[in-house]
């Protein structure tokens, strides 16, 4: 706001004649003109904010005050955490946790890494079906490795033999169930890190004699550091919060996650989930502002001066690469095709003849095929209010003029789901919008709840794409909108949303594929008539259904399949009908 | 022919800009006459472009008024100002093309379909960009997006034309010739202009009056004859062009001591209570030939500029360095060459004086 030194203008230039009654009403009616017009972009994100808050601080603040108050209601204090404590929960859960994420955080970026070399640094042919096979994952639930893991290693496995006596329920299970559904998170960091590397650092290590080695070590990791650092926080965030591969494959072994959802629906005992929620949330919230603090220390490397690195023909260094790939394709490969036979097999191991059996869900517990219509019901749902929530509130925060302070608010309102596992905010939601005083709590149990359950939990990637989508815009084009007197919205409409088109349907497609595939906040929040796909799966592998869980988890699989080809055909519809106006942008 | 528009007034008066402790601006007075076109000259961070967006409404002064003609446009959002404005990126639509660019303001107050295809049509032969009307911004080179970020600026007939740094992007040969057509253009329309620079040749050459500014403060108004022949501070005449400076101390009237030798001076002394500062510009100094000139010197180094010579001569009795630019066929006549001898005379009525 205008701060006003009347006296001082008053003195500067004399001459000029106090303003008249009249002319000042007109000035006051042009203030609350402007003044209106700020406010109402101010109000409107207020309004975000609130539905943020409403969304994530508050169920939060309920499962944080749960965690120290008896079944009764009444505070405690720490009772609840000492009487976790004693019962041994640390040392098993606490600790296993912490280890099964560290290695298989290791494993995963190593193998990203390799994979992301040979694909950015190497002239391998077909990469582009190279990197589509390697992100395939991402479209699984992440109970689908886990039944495939057991098909392969367990029992009555067909490669049982090749863990030597080892057991895969347990951590040998979870950690390579765990690698497999990662996988594809760190590939894309890592990819993006390493993508964009200036040519120049490469022929100034070869000008300056630098052996291929050394080049590595010195241009291409550092490079790639700050995506190292990011990969790793982000793959142990999800595989210690994830619960979908320990709950199937996890065997007797105790992890935080399988913990939580023992004391709930298992125990029914709240309060004691709540507690492990709050330490489970107490690893995830550190990854996360650490994560947010290295974030912050990088700078743009690739400026515009940079020149796109073009790697050399070099055979030996296709056939390294090629090595590097071959392990992790074939492990991706084999973990999907191992699900699709599965769940065409009649009766594994006795009956190897395919059929359909498995995939007619009716004839089992878990909501049949209900439970999968209600799925794509809610994923279309979170699909659609969330991109719509998600890019009006970052156009808001982007492009709107906003008080520094909102944005700094909604900024950590918009992240602050990244840091908070899907399990813990399924059971924030259960204490939140279950309680009698709510008043909308009649929305428990629907497909509603779902939805915005969803839309909260993947909010912050979604807010991340359409933040960084608005930020490339040229940072004039609301001031020459404003000069050509175009209100905000005209802007909006005319020239923002064709521009930020390819991201709405990015994030449209991240919204889509997470709904159906996500497990952890869902597991406690479907009711009798809002059984999901995903949540089927799990159920019927507990029931022993094994093979129909394999179909149901497949079927969820193709379904993503099948969103992210129409969206390919969307983008490219997009790309040749823009091609004209984006050529020579890009 | 294209229709005129009626340029505006402008009256800056008292206007500050604080963002936190920080002054970027501090009680900027300045009038700007209708249809003239005005530079904001200045080195980077100078407040410049601060002042340009306050203009607009873009930015809003801590204190201070502006007005525009009769109204007083202090506290107006930018849509209820009147100006186009030209940015340094251009800012063009990308997903429109040309015509739809030039088009959307006119659009957006309604203009009726036919009216604004005739408008569109008679700003694209003006910047002579008929053949692209229907290319995408992309398709387009960088002088031409220009053409275009101008027309569209220009369509509404807005009484100011702001233009921010609208040719950095440019390389030279472009740019020169884009100086003279915007220039031409603008007197044309007797559109009221004010170009945001850095470049102090591009103001000399297109302004009617430059505005020279330095840390949020303006240090001299006027014509480019003015701010180069007279500057008002050290800092002007060191921005614009080159300079010698030399310390020296006044010793009374108009006469200041240099080395062992007093000089007398054409223009009054500043009135300050330390030393002064003389100058004088590289290609005021007379050189002459040996014994013929009141001072002594040594050529240090010669640099060959194409259409002068930058010598560089150190003066005897004072150990002063001193840059002279003179033409090839003089520095023949004198014979110049490194280490030889040279006199030279320091013209009295070329020797500007500042406060130190």
């Amino acid at each position: 706001m205008p701060s006003f030194h009347p006296g001082k203008t008053f003195m500067m230039d004399s001459s000029v004649p106090l303003t008249s009654p009249s002319r000042r009403a007109g000035a006051l009616s042009e203030l609350r003109q402007r003044v209106t017009g700020r406010w109402l972009f101010a109000l409107l994100l207020v309004l975000g904010c609130a539905v943020l808050s409403l969304l994530v601080l508050a169920p939060l603040y309920t499962l944080l005050s749960k965690s120290v108050e008896n079944k009764a209601g009444d505070f405690v204090g720490l009772d609840n955490f000492a009487h976790y404590l004693s019962s041994g929960g640390i040392e098993s859960a606490f600790f296993n946790s912490l280890w099964v994420a560290g290695l298989s955080t290791l494993v995963v970026v190593g193998l990203a890494f390799m994979a992301a070399w040979a694909l950015t640094r190497t002239r391998l042919p077909m990469t582009g079906w190279i990197r589509g096979v390697l992100v395939l994952p991402i479209l699984a639930p992440s109970l689908l490795p886990a039944i495939s893991l057991v098909y392969l290693f367990g029992n009555q496995g067909v490669l049982k033999s090749w863990l030597f006596g080892a057991e895969i329920y347990g951590p040998i299970g979870i950690i390579m169930g765990s690698c497999f559904w990662t996988f594809p998170h760190a590939l894309m960091i890592l990819l993006t890190a390493m993508d964009n590397a200036d040519g120049r650092h490469y022929e100034a290590a070869t000008a300056l004699k630098a052996s291929p080695w050394r080049t590595f070590w010195t241009v291409t990791v550092p490079g790639a550091r700050y995506g190292l650092v990011s990969a790793a926080f982000v793959v142990f965030t999800l595989v210690i919060t994830d619960f979908g591969v320990p709950k199937v494959i996890g065997g007797q072994f105790d992890v935080l996650a399988t913990d939580i959802y023992k004391q709930v629906i298992g125990q029914q005992k709240f309060e004691m989930g709540a507690v492990v929620s709050v330490l489970l949330l107490l690893p995830a919230m550190l990854a996360f502002l650490a994560d947010r603090y290295v974030q912050r220390k990088q700078s743009a490397s690739f400026t515009a001066r940079s020149v796109p690195y073009r790697p050399r023909r070099d055979h030996r260094r296709d056939v390294i690469g090629a090595v590097m790939l071959a392990p992790t394709i074939l492990f991706i490969l084999a973990i999907i095709g191992m699900a699709v036979y599965a769940s065409f097999v009649t009766f594994w191991p006795y009956n190897l003849e395919l059929s359909l059996n498995n995939y007619q869900f009716g004839r089992m517990d878990g909501g049949g095929w209900g439970a999968y219509t209600n799925s794509l019901q809610m994923a279309l749902g979170t699909m659609v209010i969330g991109t719509l929530l998600v890019f009006f509130n970052a156009w808001l925060m982007e492009r709107t003029p906003q008080p520094r302070l909102l944005t700094g608010v909604f900024q950590f309102l918009s992240l602050l789901p990244l840091a908070v596992p899907g399990l813990v905010l399924g059971l924030s939601y259960i204490f939140f919008f279950n309680h009698p005083d709510n008043p909308i709590n009649g929305i428990y149990g629907t497909l509603f709840i779902l939805i915005l359950c969803t839309v909260s939990h993947f909010y912050a990637v979604s807010h991340l794409t359409a933040v960084t989508a608005l930020k490339q815009l040229d940072q004039e084009f609301e001031a020459v909108g404003e000069s050509l007197k175009a209100s905000r919205w005209r802007v909006l409409f005319t020239v923002t949303l064709p521009l930020c088109l390819p991201a709405i349907l990015d994030v449209a497609l991240y919204l889509f594929v997470n709904a159906m595939t996500t497990v952890s906040a869902v597991v406690f929040l479907y009711g009798h008539d809002s059984q999901l796909a995903s949540v089927a799966v799990l159920n019927m592998d507990e029931a022993g259904d094994i093979a129909p869980a394999a179909a149901m988890a497949i079927l969820i699989t193709t379904t993503c399949a099948a969103a992210k080809l129409i969206q390919g055909g969307l983008r490219f519809w997009v790309d040749r009908s823009t091609r004209a106006w984006r050529q020579g942008t890009e | 022919m294209i229709q005129h528009t009626q340029g505006s007034r402008l009256e800056v008066r008292g206007v500050n800009k604080f963002f936190g402790e920080f002054c970027a601006l501090k009680d900027i007075n300045l009038t700007i006459e209708p249809g003239e076109l005005v530079c904001f000259l200045g080195p980077s961070g100078c407040g410049k472009t601060t002042l340009l967006r306050i203009i607009a409404g873009l930015e809003q002064q801590s204190c201070g008024t502006l007005r525009q003609g009769d109204v007083d446009i202090s506290q107006k959002p930018p849509r209820d100002r009147d100006f186009g404005i030209v940015f340094q990126s251009y800012a063009l639509f990308p997903n429109m093309t040309v015509i739809d660019n030039v088009a959307y303001g006119l659009r957006s107050i309604g203009m009726p379909k036919a009216r604004v295809r005739d408008r569109v049509d008679e700003l694209l032969a003006v910047v002579g960009l008929e053949d692209h009307a229907r290319k995408y911004p992309a398709q387009l080179s960088g002088g031409q997006q220009q053409r275009v970020a101008l027309a569209r600026a220009l369509a509404p007939s807005p009484g100011l034309l702001l233009l921010d740094e609208p040719l950095s992007a440019l390389d030279a040969k472009v740019r020169h010739h884009l100086r003279s057509e915007i220039r031409s253009l603008q007197k044309q329309l007797g559109v009221t202009t004010i170009m945001v620079t850095h470049d102090q040749e591009e103001a000399l050459a297109m302004a009617d009056r430059v505005v020279v500014m330095n840390n949020g403060v303006i240090e001299q108004v006027g014509t480019p004859l003015d701010i180069y022949q007279q500057p008002a501070s050290a800092f002007v005449a060191s921005f614009i062009g080159a300079m010698n400076f030399f310390d020296s101390a006044p010793v009374n009237g108009q006469r200041v001591r240099l080395g062992n030798r007093e000089l007398d001076l054409v223009r009054p002394l500043p009135a300050t209570p330390d030393g002064i500062r003389l100058a004088i510009r590289p290609e005021d100094v007379h050189l002459l030939p040996q014994g013929d000139g009141e001072w002594e010197g040594q050529v240090q180094a010669m640099d060959y500029l194409g259409a002068f010579i930058r010598t560089h001569v150190r003066l005897h009795g004072v150990e002063l360095d001193l840059v002279v630019d003179v033409d090839p066929r003089s520095a023949r006549q004198l014979e110049l060459r490194v280490g030889g001898a040279v006199c030279l005379n320091l013209p009295s009525d070329a020797l500007h004086c500042f406060a130190a």
